[in-house]
């Protein structure tokens, strides 16, 4: 398409180049934008980046593997738009994901990003191992099958397939076995939910997921959802629903918080650790959802909850959205978005850093082995603590 | 220029190796739940025919010789591009490389081509032995392992990739044909969207008969015996010492067993 043709042709240019984008609302650090954290570059900022898009489109710039990293080395975390200052700031994220989308179309995108999308398409997971393996997680536990049960726990491809992930998804099931939740689990028959796969740019393919999984919910008579993932929960709640579902979806630490306040999750045994949450991009600033996991944290026994400076909406993101814990554009360097954000856990003294999204979790983990931090602290999801301070025996 | 590109269609096997079995017949594997994919060469052989057609003009024609599931392959090469797409409907069990070449030949020598390009070989099989075969049988020069092609004036000046990174260079006189190497390009991306805008090209399938071929003309020369999968091997030897030490160590071992 021509500029003329690309749906923000109107405002795309209207970036006066004010440097919000990079910015937390405190000011206290320049970068709170995952990419422009690496590179502190302007072109990895969102400014840039738009320029870059605009030129691109207006056939000044050629298509280079560079300009596709620039473009793709976005992670979707919504910092820009939440601190622009400019009336089509709600906006910006999918004027990016717009121009991915063009370069989709065309063809031109970086290999990884390739290989992610056909991964997807293929095998149902960005990684391209076997569907016949995705429910291997499950080996060990006696968790059930999806049949009807009141909620369907959705696992996702991280939470499925990476090992690490793979602890936290069967911690989330064993909670939600002892706060005595009727639920169940799709197994190899689970389907990539497409968070990701629209956010890199390919709508074509979202939508071919996000119909297929709508119509095998309805098939399975799935009512409520549950969610391992914020990205999955952030697809089902916003982007679903214009395909005629009518699911009513949580995430995993909006059921929680339900449990406990109605005394049906017993997490007396505690967990003693002076903790910090990391706030989960399409948790918190995608989806204002920053109370949930905090109030769970608060009442377990022992927990002592102190904040990052950069919390809440102001989140450093671990910079695994956008793909980009496949793709990998912002790893490498001790700028790494993860690594800065792992500086800023052990800042607060803390002994423990807890995630709510396998993304982050994992992110995060190799972050702190990075960083050389392991001794001190450690990378927890909140279902494996909830799970730790759940007496062992009684449901 | 008229470029015609053979493709196959094969399971994708890439990070799925430890769930590939054997099926009952010993002569084939359990396909039932592999998924299957455009054969890795082929993508690389239509993406540089595309780009030798944006640069001359020309067409690009796609070919197969497969079953209906290979419509799926052809598909995505009209939507990476090419202007139209012909299988032979055939059995692609068969794996004798004559009778596919046979057929091939058959099909391409009706189609109008300046150059034909296949992969170098098949993910499956890995042969490589159908591009050759196909050229001595329309009578044209062929060069295989193609890693780089420049096209002029009627010629193509190609290099071939070689072992420990020796490239020969020839120039080829047209109409010729070509194996591809992966690494000669970056093919593009094939978006969901695209592939369904292309049911709007022509994809055409031929039998054999209206080939004039006869099933008896397509008798396998080399007939499969049986396939086995390699047994995992338990044995591993921790070399210890230094960087110098083990390498000493390691070099021993592979001159003993004369691998070196």
């Amino acid at each position: 398409m021509a500029l003329t043709e690309y749906k923000y042709s109107d405002v795309i240019h209207r970036c006066f180049r004010c440097g919000y984008c990079k910015f937390p609302t405190s000011f206290v650090e320049v970068n709170n934008c995952p990419a422009y954290a690496r590179y502190r570059l302007e072109s990895y900022s969102t400014g840039g980046r738009l320029w870059l898009i605009r030129a691109w489109l207006n056939d000044e710039l050629d298509w280079s593997e560079h300009l596709g990293e620039i473009v793709y080395s976005c992670a979707a975390c919504k910092n820009c738009a939440e601190q622009c200052p400019l009336p089509f700031s709600g906006d910006i994220v999918d004027m990016i994901v717009a121009a991915k989308g063009e370069m989709v179309e065309r063809g031109s995108i970086p290999s990884a990003v390739k290989e992610f999308l056909e991964n997807v398409d293929r095998q149902g997971n960005p990684y391209g191992t076997a569907r016949s393996k995705r429910g291997e997680w499950m080996e060990g536990t006696d968790i059930e099958e999806y049949r009807g049960q009141e909620f369907l726990y959705y696992v996702g491809c991280v939470g499925s397939y990476d090992t690490r992930a793979q602890q936290a998804a069967r911690a989330l099931g064993r909670v939600l076995q002892k706060g005595g939740v009727s639920f169940g689990v799709l197994g190899n028959k689970e389907n990539c939910d497409g968070n990701d796969v629209g956010k890199l740019g390919e709508a074509g393919l979202f939508e071919a997921l996000a119909e297929e999984n709508v119509r095998q919910f309805k098939d399975l008579g799935v009512r409520r959802i549950v969610t391992l993932s914020p990205h999955a929960f952030n697809a089902i709640k916003n982007d679903y629903p214009r395909l005629d579902s009518a699911f009513e979806v949580l995430h995993y630490t909006q059921l929680l918080r339900d449990l406990v306040r109605a005394r049906k999750l017993d997490v007396s045994s505690g967990f003693n650790a002076k903790l910090t949450y990391h706030d989960p991009c399409f948790l918190g600033r995608w989806n204002m959802e920053y109370e949930a996991p905090r109030e769970v944290l608060r009442t377990i026994p022992g927990v002592e909850l102190v904040e990052m400076e950069r919390h809440r909406a102001d989140a450093l993101c671990c910079g695994g959205g956008g793909g980009n814990f496949y793709t990998d554009f912002l790893g490498g360097s001790e700028d790494s978005p993860s690594r800065i954000r792992a500086r800023d856990a052990c800042a607060t003294g803390a002994s423990v850093v807890a995630t709510a999204c396998p993304n982050c979790l994992t992110m995060l983990e190799d972050a702190v082995k990075a960083e050389g931090l392991d001794d001190r602290l450690k990378v927890m999801d909140i279902s494996e603590i909830v799970s730790e301070a759940c007496p062992p025996k009684g449901n | 220029m008229d470029i015609v590109v053979a493709v196959k269609q094969v399971p994708d096997t890439s990070e799925v190796v430890d769930v590939i079995k054997i099926d009952a017949s010993g002569k084939d594997i359990e396909r039932g739940t592999l998924v299957s994919k455009i054969n890795e060469w082929d993508e690389y052989a239509l993406e540089e025919a595309l780009q030798w057609k944006q640069k001359l003009g020309g067409t690009v024609t796609a070919v197969a010789a497969g079953p209906g599931e290979w419509d799926d392959t052809l598909r995505r090469a009209l939507a990476m591009g090419a202007d139209r797409a012909v299988r032979v409907d055939e059995d692609a069990t068969v794996i004798d490389c004559s009778a596919v070449a046979r057929t091939l030949a058959a099909l391409i020598r009706r189609l109008p081509y300046d150059l034909v390009v296949f992969g170098a070989q098949s993910e499956d099989f890995g042969s490589a032995q159908l591009g050759p075969m196909v050229a001595e049988m329309l009578g044209i020069p062929h060069a295989a392992l193609v890693i780089r092609l420049q096209v002029e004036e009627g010629e193509a000046h190609v290099e071939r990739e070689l072992e420990g990174g020796t490239r020969e260079l020839y120039t080829l006189r047209l109409p010729a044909l070509l194996t591809i190497q992966t690494g000669i390009n970056r093919p593009r991306y094939v978006s969901f969207a695209s592939v369904r805008k292309a049911r709007e090209k022509e994809l055409s399938v031929m039998s054999l008969d209206e080939l004039g071929l006869s099933p008896e003309a397509l008798t396998p020369a080399v007939e499969l015996d049986r396939l086995e999968l390699v047994p995992a091997g338990k044995r591993a030897q921790l070399l210890s010492g230094s960087a110098e030490e083990a390498a000493a160590k390691l070099a021993e071992i592979l001159r003993d067993s004369g691998v070196i």
